[in-house]
């Protein structure tokens, strides 16, 4: 069984065999090696086949052993090599058809509505469970609805140039406040009564909030803005009083800020309104203690408000011996740049999507 | 108003050991907040917010008299002693009626050292006005800030002939104190001499005649103006001072006579001065009527019926004079408070006084079914929050428009001059804008710039117009901009330039799904959202802008109607056409369509667009998805065939052919 028997190129075939084997990268190349070893014909076991035949008789069963040992070594060698292979070519096939799963999604772009947005709607969502419905106005006004209306005097400093702003022709302005809307809706219901029943009356009187766009003459710097917001409250009935507006707004500042909410409710002053009233919030960046945002005194203010003045009744013919009732406002700019401690109002304004993206939500 | 807390001590001694911190509550539960709070050389200083009605809390003593009544404690007694009424030594001319009513005069010649003690000088300093070292001045302001009422000092050696109370008369002019000159109109109040203008009345004094080392006598001035004329004046004259902030919110007229006296013995203290003559002329206005306080309307704005003694004690304390009445009170508001007009305004004192702390909290009853929420306004809503959900961002822009670039934004025949703005913050500010799209196109822009790949934006804010013969209108807007480069961002999207013309068709799909009709996005004709790149002008993307009313605001339904659908299975096929470049797709999805009425179609859409040089020239192939289901059997194949044959005979009809 000696393979010295065999051929020498046999022989050297058969010991460089497995390193043959080694190199067959793939089922291709393998077979390649197949055909040369043992294919059928003019491979190497074809040739032993051969010599065999050929060889004399008694040396036939030597030879025979000896040429078996390298065919069925080949075989083996061949079927192993294979069946590794074979392995390794599913292996591939399956990992040219996986994903990593970690790999970026395409996902549905996410737009965001503008923070401003947002608060003026979370305003109207608080209020609606007490009844409050939205009323708008326009933003180019008449001075009447901006200013005789609310009880401002001819000659207060905000009917200036400085601070307001005129159109050329026609004599319209830009709203200063929310508060023209408050007169609109008044003149609106007082004038209802046909049947010589008050609109109010029959209405069991009227509560709405007015969110929208104001301007005042006021440069564009960290903390003024010659447009912002405003969202404006009014409430009439019969009986209204300071407890009511308090009620109200300590209701809503507990349902914006969070039922730990601490604020304050104090005196104030506006010319549409009387008592006149303001609520504060304790400071959210010191918390009391006194900073820069709240300028030391550990109070922010949020909101005016007060009970509607009995001029501004009388002036959309609204009697204010039976009807009485409470306005507030609150400046949303003022508010959500408190609450998310915006260090600069122009942010609100430039529509960086960095700003909205983090500012914003979707509902 | 800065308040000095020693100075405020002086006033109500009661006050002495509070902390600042317990006085700003105190303050702030009086309706003064206290916006600042600082110690200068030791002693606290108070920043007091004032509101604009209270003109009588402009001073030490009005913020102390207001404590007092708080506190139910004593001020401190005034340190004055009346001079007698002394010869006229200058006739004094009243000539503007009830706008200067009242003039109390005094002339002292003053002493050889004149200084104005260190402690008075502190005082000035601590509230940020600079003491001058001359005492008629600095007692005149020392006087201003410690009980409110503005004084003057002239040199009376500088006054000629007479003063005279009375109106400018046109062309007249006055170089005031702060070395400005001034215009003078009919309805500025003036102290003139023989020479003319020598003071705005309540507002300054004039060069002139004013005090300087030199002045060896001084003539001073302690009147009363009405408010009206010196805020229009102050107003007009663009001078706020000291003085006409007290006098234009309403000085106390029966301060004028003690100011006088204590004027002059501050200048006989502390400058060893001698009094030559006091003298007054006119009279101190008429207080205002009484004004009835019924309790009911206190019990109604407190929310609980008021103790009548309680009330009419709180009041008292303010200084209001009580007359009993039927139901209430007749309240004869003190000299110093203009503000008190109104039962209101008296309610609110006791308000005040009680504390706004102890109102109770109390939800007003709803009274009717609550009325519902605007169409309109719920429209905006839910359109901005699909939107959203869509991936694009909400803007808030300013709303004013530049009128170079606004034009093409116009209606036809509108006139911009009347949404033109008579006092704009600058040119690019002058008018209410037109359009919504100049603005966002500018956010888009800057936002590309600052690194966004992708810009998705949308507003909705009135925009202005202005109709010949119409009145200004506003009309609620939305537009849409969507530039840059869509995908790239991940293994599975390609990138894609938003600005080729396969970019409109997204921003049309989006303004499709929102429910605007296909006629108004017809007749739109502004698409392009241009930019610049490399000096030339580039589309970036696309933008879109209509009135919301264009849009109809979807009735909601929380559980909407059942709509039935097939059980059985859907058929599908696909057909491959080839149809010219210039083949539109609507009428060519139409026509097939139209060929398929009656049978059980459920979609028929492109699904693939394919062009390639291996095509015919001038030809590009589609792939039509077609899909039927039936809903009431098993559609067979012959009749899918026969339905899908019929559809190409259509589209053939427009030139089309099934693509080999």
């Amino acid at each position: 069984m000696e393979p010295a028997l065999l051929p020498p190129d046999i022989q050297e075939a058969h010991l460089a065999f497995p390193q043959a084997l080694a190199a067959c990268a793939d089922l291709d190349a393998l077979l390649r090696l197949k055909g040369a070893y043992v294919g059928r014909e003019g491979s190497h076991a074809a040739r032993l086949m051969e010599l065999l035949k050929a060889a004399p008789k008694e040396q036939k069963r030597e030879l025979g052993a000896a040429a078996n040992a390298c065919k069925t070594q080949w075989e083996e060698g061949l079927k192993l090599r294979q069946a590794d292979l074979e392995e390794a070519r599913k292996r591939t096939a399956a990992l040219a058809n996986a994903w990593d799963p970690d790999l970026p999604p395409p996902m549905p772009a996410q737009g965001a509505l503008h923070p401003l947005n947002r608060l003026m709607d979370r305003l109207v969502d608080v209020f609606r469970p007490l009844g409050y419905h939205v009323e708008e106005g326009p933003e180019a006004e008449t001075e009447e609805h901006n200013f005789d209306g609310l009880n401002i005097p001819e000659d207060h400093p905000a009917r200036g140039s400085a601070d307001t702003f005129y159109f050329r022709q026609g004599g319209g302005l830009l709203r200063t406040h929310t508060s023209p809307v408050q007169v609109r809706v008044l003149k609106r219901i007082a004038a209802r009564g046909a049947d010589g029943l008050s609109g109010l009356e029959r209405a069991g009187g009227i509560r709405f909030l007015a969110p929208g766009r104001v301007y005042r003459k006021d440069e564009i710097d960290p903390t003024h803005s010659p447009m912002f917001h405003q969202v404006e409250g009014m409430l009439v009935g019969k009986g209204i009083g300071m407890h009511h507006l308090k009620g109200t707004l300590a209701y809503a500042m507990k349902a914006l800020f969070g039922p730990g909410a601490d604020v304050r409710f104090r005196p104030s002053y506006f010319p549409f309104v009387e008592p006149g009233a303001e609520m504060d919030v304790r400071c959210p960046l010191c918390g009391g203690q006194g900073c820069r945002v709240c300028k030391g005194s550990g109070w922010v203010e949020l909101l005016g408000a007060g009970l509607i003045h009995p001029n501004v009744l009388r002036f959309a013919g609204i009697d204010p011996a039976v009807w009485s009732g409470f306005a507030f406002g609150m400046g949303v700019e003022r508010t959500a740049m408190m609450v998310s401690q915006t260090p600069d109002l122009r942010l609100f304004f430039e529509n960086d999507q960095r700003f909205l993206k983090t500012m914003g939500g979707l509902d | 108003m800065l308040i000095e807390l020693t100075a405020l001590v002086a006033e109500l001694p009661a006050l002495q050991g509070i902390p600042p911190q317990d006085l700003s509550e105190l303050l702030a539960g009086l309706g003064f907040p206290v916006d600042g709070l600082e110690t200068v050389a030791g002693v606290p200083v108070l920043d007091v917010d004032i509101t604009a009605n209270r003109g009588d809390a402009q001073s030490h003593r009005g913020i102390a008299r207001d404590l007092g009544a708080k506190l139910k404690a004593p001020l401190a007694p005034l340190a004055h002693a009346p001079y007698p009424q002394g010869e006229p030594l200058l006739p004094i001319r009243l000539e503007a009626g009830s706008a200067g009513p009242y003039y109390a005069t005094a002339i002292l010649e003053l002493g050889e050292t004149q200084a104005t003690p260190a402690g008075v000088k502190a005082f000035l300093g601590s509230l940020g006005a600079g003491a001058k070292d001359l005492p008629a001045v600095d007692a005149s302001n020392e006087l201003l800030h410690r009980y409110g009422h503005p004084t003057h000092a002239f040199d009376a050696d500088k006054v000629r002939g007479f003063l005279a109370v009375r109106w400018a008369r046109a062309g007249e002019t006055l170089v005031t104190l702060d070395g400005v000159e001034r215009k003078l109109t009919e309805k500025d109040l003036l102290i003139a001499d023989a020479s003319g203008p020598i003071a705005l009345a309540g507002l300054m004094g004039g060069d002139s005649t004013k005090v300087s080392r030199e002045t060896r006598r001084v003539l001073l001035e302690s009147a009363y103006f009405d408010p009206r004329t010196v805020r229009a004046m102050a107003h007009r004259q663009g001078l706020h001072t000291d003085a006409s902030h007290r006098f234009g919110r309403g000085a106390d007229p029966a301060m004028a006579p003690v100011a006088r006296d204590l004027l002059a013995t501050r200048l006989i203290e502390w400058a060893g001065a001698r009094l030559i003559s006091a003298w007054s002329v006119g009279s101190l206005p008429t207080p205002r009527d009484p004004v009835a306080l019924p309790w009911p309307l206190v019990g109604r704005v407190l929310g609980r019926p008021v103790d009548p003694l309680l009330a009419s004690g709180l009041l008292r304390d303010l200084g209001c004079g009580l007359e009993l009445q039927e139901g209430g009170i007749l309240v004869q508001p003190p000299t110093w408070r203009h503000d008190l007009a109104c039962a209101e305004d008296l309610a609110e004192e006791v308000l005040r006084l009680m504390g706004y702390e102890g109102i109770i909290s109390e939800l007003p009853p709803l009274e009717s079914d609550p009325a519902p929420l605007a169409e309109d306004y719920l429209k905006r809503r839910k359109l901005a929050s699909r939107l959203a959900h869509l991936g694009f961002f909400q803007t808030v822009t300013y709303g004013f428009g530049d009128p170079l670039e606004d034009r093409e934004g116009h209606a036809l025949g509108d006139e911009p001059g009347r949404r033109t703005l008579a006092n704009p913050l600058g040119e690019d500010y002058s008018l209410m804008r037109g359009t919504l799209l100049r603005d966002l196109d500018q956010v888009a822009r800057l936002n590309l710039e600052k690194g966004a790949r992708e810009v998705r934006f949308f507003e909705m804010a009135p925009v202005f117009e202005a109709r010949p013969g119409e009145p200004l209108k506003e009309t609620w807007t939305l537009g849409l901009v969507w530039g840059g480069e869509l995908g790239g961002e991940d293994p599975l999207t390609p990138p894609r330039k938003l600005g080729g013309p396969e970019g409109r068709s997204l921003l049309l799909g989006v303004l499709k799904a929102l429910g605007i009709p296909e006629a108004v996005l017809a007749g739109f004709s502004r698409w392009e959202f241009q930019g610049w790149e490399g000096g030339s002008r580039v589309n970036l993307g696309w933008h879109f802008e209509v009135p919301l009313d264009a849009i109809a605001a979807g009735a909601e339904r929380v559980i909407a109607r059942f709509t039935p659908f097939s059980r059985f299975p859907v058929v599908e096929r696909d057909l491959s056409l080839l149809v010219g470049l210039d083949q539109a797709y609507g009428p060519l999805r139409e026509a097939m369509a139209r060929a398929l009425e009656g049978t059980p179609l459920q979609e028929l859409r492109c699904v693939d667009v394919f062009r390639h040089k291996s095509l015919p020239p001038g030809t590009q192939a589609w792939l039509m998805r077609l899909r039927f289901q039936a809903m009431d059997r098993t559609l067979t194949g012959e009749e899918v065939e026969t339905w899908v044959l019929s559809s190409l005979e259509a589209a053939r009809g427009l030139g089309a052919q099934l693509r080999g």
